[in-house]
């Protein structure tokens, strides 16, 4: 352990918003951790975001509330902020920062790993293609995710899109040893009592050993909301990497994040992007996001469902435009659905798996997973054509076919969508459903499907 | 009487007939609750058997539950007992260094510490504070460094010393104790595998 | 004299250093003691600002930067096919023999591998004299690739000596010297050429050959010419990446250059997994042997990104010399943009729309204005093309963001991707009202010589049906499909099986992955003698449902799929069964 660094400064320039602004500073380094001591004795954590011309800025993750420009201490650790990790993480609960927050000493670390990682050498990726079944219908048959994805939820304010997040933890299960298997949850800024419902439903399926938890609540500093997901992450990444397991990170709210990274921005006056974003937000969530996946040569695997609600449900805003541009598809809760009491409320229309065409078929789901999945896309988007129609001209402006379409609908929804919050259905179960729907249909207006699996699985009633 | 008995042989064939009708009625009904019965035990069969594996997964659920968060406590149990040696080891270090003797290489520790100090300062125009035992020895220390001065004000410390810029603009603490702080995490890891816990 | 100068200051990729005076404009420096590798951008007195391609994570005021001399620049050799470049030229390969799985910072590598032996065939004499741009011999790359060995774009010339014999030879082998006034230069199988500086040729053709990409709706409906300049702007979830790995898989062109620029990782990994084992329509042989990949992923560091632009289009114009048609796809131009008002930021330069630096037009003009037909300079002659297909992401799918409207200035075929047609499972989703090719003109020539002399005409009916449909869909919205005249609804009929049909294409079917040109043309045919067939039979009073009804219509709708490439006559059945099938009808009248 080196015993460098550590020097302390005091004369202090400039505070503002998050932001300190330290003169004088001989020797820093960008990115270094820094540890503000307040005239009470009081230490905050921080980080350089600017060093030159002897002046320092420095971002302090617990705010600067009830700091003064005489009396406070600014002192650099001589190194960048570091998540201590081991095997003992699993079962834990620490802050937004990585401090324990179970009144449990500091995990003994196997060792200290910067909590910005580094970025996965593409050539040393290897491509993502193990179905994981979540028992959850609507995604293992039509937006399927598979070990090493990110694939998002884009929900909205008050929408149920924490109960299918952690249905989705409790049942994720992976083929092979079950401890193989495990759980990083990133709160981040969200109410106590959702991160309290996470961790519950954790225990109850009695995962919780299995799992880490890092709890940001709403309460807490709004600027440690840049270190929680990576702090998390970091963890992620040893137990993949290093200890070989099958690690699932949900992170829940990712909008909280980047409203974190907006008031970062203002405060250093940077010219804003698109609402007030900084310019660089798309390249900052892409250093999370990318942050998932496989490795040659490695056993375990990082798979992401970061979680955002979209302000006003609008997709088209900077944190769901960015990320769905990053992300390997999204799951987009609708409000309509949720508002008809539809758990869980999925637009599939507007939901995607990129990485879903590899993950599923002969030897992983079943051979026709992919042209019946293909067909009742098909299907439901023309339901929902024919329901608008219907909304315009009435029933009985409908051709017959026309009908046979909206029934699709409804039993798409009532039986396929719809299902219990324990409820956990196997993929022969899900596809079974799926045959059932496009069964509603007569033969010749399935186009998708090839003719032999259409004679082995489709049940007129 | 034979008109009667034409009456009774009419009456027996239509009581036969009747009788018939009635057997093949009771017989059909009895087939159909014996189908009835039939088609009804795999469904009690599956009802029963539904009954008993919602109670099994609800089992499974309770002793998953239970399992699991035994499992945690007794890995937290540990995690404290752990903690409590490393307190222990760390105190009795510190009683080491408080009470160690301050002659010979201590001395040659403190101007370590100092040139240590000055170099990550970047001057040699220091204040240096320490506790009242460490006073003389970092007093005679002196001598070699030109520009440092020893602060009238002591600290509360195990030994070593805190150096500050005349300027006042930079500190850098070069306690025992900060050096033993930034080395705390070393020292448990090192306890911890002694003790057949961590990696 | 190279510049040695210190750091004063760093926030992020971008790193400010004094005692720079002796530094140039766009040259490469190495930054502070872990060696990083960065490129002065500007000059202020003796200050120098200086992007760094690698995490400045740690990096510290006072530490020293050394300038090297040269300009950011490429190496153009044999070895360059089938490598997964960063950036700056850096394989990924060596790269995770130096850092592992992630990858680590101040590495330094050769591009290719300088010990590798090539066979080279020697094309000119002792005493010859050459020029710039004259090619000395040939060397096989891969199996696909022949390499011509050419005196460098700069080179003075002169008469050749030392020329060596056919043998095999590595890289840093002297093949023959060059005398011009007194002066001997040595001529090697590669050279450097800095990537800013677009390399010279002879002169431009007009692009007039299609690129053909057999993909229907792109060739036979918004075709881009070799040598053209394309762009293909849609909303996340719209294809975007499947459409470009199709360009990249099928396009005829000998060398694919694919840049993965500030996007996803595992779409690099799949085109290294997928490519080795698909196999080029033409020749048979894996895809891997003519690509060449550039990735610089979102999270990796955002100067490289800017820079990986310009690597890709380098490597591209040094095959183009050689004569060969090259595609260029970049995915995606937004990120690359992103890059430049980063640093315009960091420069605290004055911004224009959205926070974008001024320069982003004439930027994107420089990039696209690489693309072109040409005769290359040197002999013997020889014509070459580098086609440019940039991605762009409009922020919220909106195309009146800055950089799809600035490029929509500097390129002649528009592939608009739409989200709509996506949400339905169109793929591609190419919106086929709001898409254009200004090439259409110039490459209707090369249809007409090849496929079919009625392909302009029958191109342009198909596209008239698909306009007519797009008006009457106002009336179905407002009214309902039966308040049209049987006449309009065969149009819609029509119209939904020419997307069916044409314009749908599965990238994941076996069969329709790859449509080749006479395929394309004889589906589009099929569908417009439909549409006429169906026309007359309307007017001769048969219902419109018993046309509907028709074997035909499913069988055109999955022809597609079911008829391969060498399967025409297939489809000349399908010809002869649709006329039989509007015969069978034709008596039958619709009752009253």
């Amino acid at each position: 352990m080196t015993v460098e660094g550590g020097v302390q400064y005091s004369k202090i320039a400039e505070i503002k918003g998050p932001l300190v602004v330290v003169d004088d500073v001989e020797s820093a380094a960008f990115d270094e951790l820094v540890e503000i001591e307040t005239t009470e004795g009081e230490k905050r954590l921080g980080k350089v975001l600017e060093v030159g011309n002897g002046k320092a800025i420095v971002q302090v993750f617990e705010g600067t509330t009830g700091l003064s420009i005489s009396g406070t201490k600014a002192k650099f650790v001589g190194k960048v902020m570091e998540m201590p990790v081991s095997k003992e993480v699993l079962g834990r609960v620490f802050d937004g920062l990585g401090r324990p927050k179970d009144g449990l000493p500091d995990p003994i670390a196997d060792k200290f790993v910067d909590i910005n990682g580094e970025p996965m050498n593409p050539e040393q990726r290897e491509y993502p293609k193990d179905f994981i079944q979540t028992g959850v219908s609507v995604i293992d048959g039509l937006m399927t995710l598979v070990r090493g994805q990110k694939l998002p939820i884009f929900s909205g304010s008050g929408m149920s899109h924490n109960l299918l997040a952690a249905q989705i933890a409790r049942q994720a299960s992976v083929v092979g040893k079950q401890d193989d298997f495990a759980v990083v949850f990133a709160a981040i800024g969200v109410q106590y009592s959702e991160a309290e419902y996470f961790r519950r439903s954790l225990e109850e399926s009695g995962a919780l050993k299995r799992s880490v938890l890092f709890l940001n609540t709403a309460d807490d500093p709004a600027i440690e909301r840049i270190i929680t997901p990576r702090v998390a992450l970091t963890v992620a990444e040893y137990l993949a990497f290093e200890l070989g397991m099958h690690v699932l990170v949900v992170i829940t709210d990712m909008t909280n994040y980047a409203e974190a990274l907006r008031e970062i921005s203002a405060a250093r006056e940077e010219v804003p992007g698109r609402k007030g974003y900084p310019g660089y937000l798309y390249t900052d969530l892409s250093t999370l996001y990318e942050r998932a996946g496989k490795l040659n040569g490695k056993k375990g695997s990082v798979t992401q469902v970061p979680i955002l609600s979209m302000p006003s449900d609008d997709i088209t805003h900077p944190i769901p435009d960015l990320t769905g541009y990053i992300t390997e598809g999204q799951i987009v809760v609708g409000r309509d659905l949720f508002r008809q009491g539809v758990y869980p409320p999925i637009n599939i229309l507007m939901s995607l798996s990129r990485l879903m065409k590899d993950g599923i078929g002969e030897g992983s789901t079943r051979e026709d997973h992919s042209e019946v999945s293909n067909q009742v896309y098909d299907a439901y988007s023309r339901a929902q054509e024919v329901r608008a129609l219907a909304g315009i001209v009435g029933k009985a402006g409908l051709t017959e076919i026309d009908l046979k379409y909206m029934d699709v609908g409804d039993t798409f929804e009532k039986e396929f969508l719809t299902q219990a919050t324990d409820e956990n259905r196997t993929i022969e179960e899900t596809l079974a459903l799926m045959w059932k729907i496009v069964s509603k249909l007569p033969k010749n207006e399935i186009t998708k499907i090839k003719d032999k699996y259409v004679e082995k699985y489709y049940k007129e009633e | 009487m034979a008109s009667n008995s034409a009456l009774e042989s009419t009456i027996d064939k239509i009581l036969k007939n009747t009788e018939q009708d009635i057997l093949a009625n009771i017989k059909s009904g009895l087939d159909d609750s014996q189908q009835n019965l039939d088609a009804a035990v795999p469904k009690l069969e599956s009802e029963y058997d539904k009954i008993i594996s919602d109670g099994k997964k609800e089992a499974d659920k309770i002793e998953k539950q239970i399992t699991g968060s035994a499992d945690i406590e007794a890995r937290n149990k540990q995690l404290m007992a752990l903690e409590e040696a490393v307190d222990k080891v760390f105190s009795k270090l510190l009683d080491q260094v408080a009470n160690a003797d301050r002659s010979g290489d201590y001395s040659n520790l403190i101007k370590t510490l100092i040139d240590e100090a000055t170099k990550i300062l970047g001057t040699s125009e220091i204040i240096i504070s320490t506790n009242v035992k460490d006073k003389d020895i970092v007093q005679s220390a002196l001598s070699q460094f030109s520009g440092a001065e020893l602060s009238s004000d002591t600290i509360d410390c195990l030994g070593g010393i805190k150096v500050k810029s005349k300027d006042g603009a930079m500190t850098f603490d070069n306690t025992i104790d900060a050096r033993i702080e930034r080395m705390k995490p070393l020292i448990r890891k090192e306890i911890a595998a002694k003790f057949g816990v961590g990696n | 004299m190279t510049a040695q100068g210190r750091i004063v200051w760093v926030s992020g990729p971008a790193v400010r250093a004094d005692g720079m005076s002796d530094a140039k404009m766009y040259e490469t420096v190495t930054v502070g003691n872990s060696k990083l590798v960065g490129e002065v951008i500007r000059l202020t007195g003796d200050v120098a600002f200086i992007q760094v391609y690698e995490s400045t994570s740690g990096l510290k005021p006072g530490e020293p930067v050394i300038g090297t001399g040269n300009p950011l620049s490429v190496l153009l050799g044999p070895g360059i096919i089938g490598q997964l470049y960063d950036g700056i030229q850096r394989p990924l390969r060596e790269l995770s023999k130096a850092s592992g799985s992630f990858i680590g910072r101040g590495i330094t590598t050769t591009a290719v591998d300088m010990t590798k032996k090539y066979h080279f065939v020697p094309t000119i004499s002792n005493g010859d004299e050459v020029a710039a741009g004259n090619i000395i011999g040939t060397v096989q790359e891969t199996d696909l690739i022949e390499d011509s060995i050419m005196v460098p774009p700069t080179h003075a010339g002169g008469k050749i000596s030392n020329l060596v014999s056919e043998g095999d030879y590595d890289l840093e082998t002297v093949l023959a010297t060059t005398e011009k006034d007194g002066q001997s230069i040595e001529l090697k199988m590669y050279h450097k050429w800095p990537v800013r500086k677009p390399r010279p040729y002879n002169k431009r053709h007009d692009p007039i050959v299609p690129l053909l990409t057999g993909q229907r709706v792109i060739d036979t409906f918004f075709p881009i010419a070799k040598g053209g300049t394309g762009s293909i702007p849609g909303a996340f979830g719209t294809g975007k990446t499947v459409t470009l790995h199709q360009i990249a898989k099928w396009a005829d062109s000998q060398v694919v250059v694919y840049i993965g620029c500030g996007e996803r990782g595992n779409e690099m990994t799949e085109v290294l997994v997928e490519f080795p084992h698909l196999k080029d329509p033409r020749s048979g042989k894996p895809l891997m042997d003519r690509t060449v990949l550039v990735a610089n992923t979102s999270n990796m560091p955002v100067a490289a990104r800017e820079a990986s632009i310009y690597t890709g289009v380098t490597i591209a114009e040094y095959y183009r010399d050689m004569g060969k048609d090259v595609v260029l796809v970049a995915d995606s131009t937004s990120r690359w943009a992103e890059s430049l008002r980063e640093m315009s930021g960091r420069l605290e330069e004055m911004p224009a729309e959205e926070g974008y630096p001024s320069y982003l037009a004439s930027r994107l003009a420089e990039f696209y204005e690489r693309a072109g037909r040409v005769r290359a300079a040197g002999s013997p002659d020889r014509d070459g093309s580098v086609t440019l297909i940039g991605a762009v992401s409009p922020s919220g799918g909106d195309f009146t963001e800055p950089v799809t409207t600035h490029t929509m200035r500097f390129i002649k075929t528009f592939w608009a991707l739409d989200a709509k047609l996506a949400y339905s499972r169109h793929y591609p989703s190419i919106n086929w009202m709001n898409s254009y090719s200004g090439y259409l003109a110039d490459i209707a020539k090369w249809w007409s010589e090849n496929i079919s002399e009625d392909w302009f005409n029958i191109r342009s009916e198909t596209y008239g049906i698909l306009q007519r449909e797009d008006t009457l869909k106002e009336i179905v919205r407002l009214l309902g499909p039966e308040a049209l005249p049987d006449e309009e609804k065969l149009i819609l009929e029509v119209a939904r099986m020419v997307k069916i049909a044409l314009l749908q294409q599965n990238s994941f079917d076996d069969v329709d992955t790859y449509c080749s040109p006479e395929k394309q043309f004889k589906l589009m045919k099929l569908l417009v003698d439909f549409y006429k067939k169906g026309q007359q039979a309307l007017k001769e009073g048969t219902a419109l449902s018993d046309i509907r009804e028709l074997g035909i219509v499913s069988s055109l709708l999955k022809a597609r799929m079911d008829v391969k490439d060498d399967e025409m006559p297939k489809l000349e059945q399908l010809d002869k069964d649709m006329q039989e099938q509007f015969k069978s009808i034709s008596g039958v009248k619709v009752s009253n």
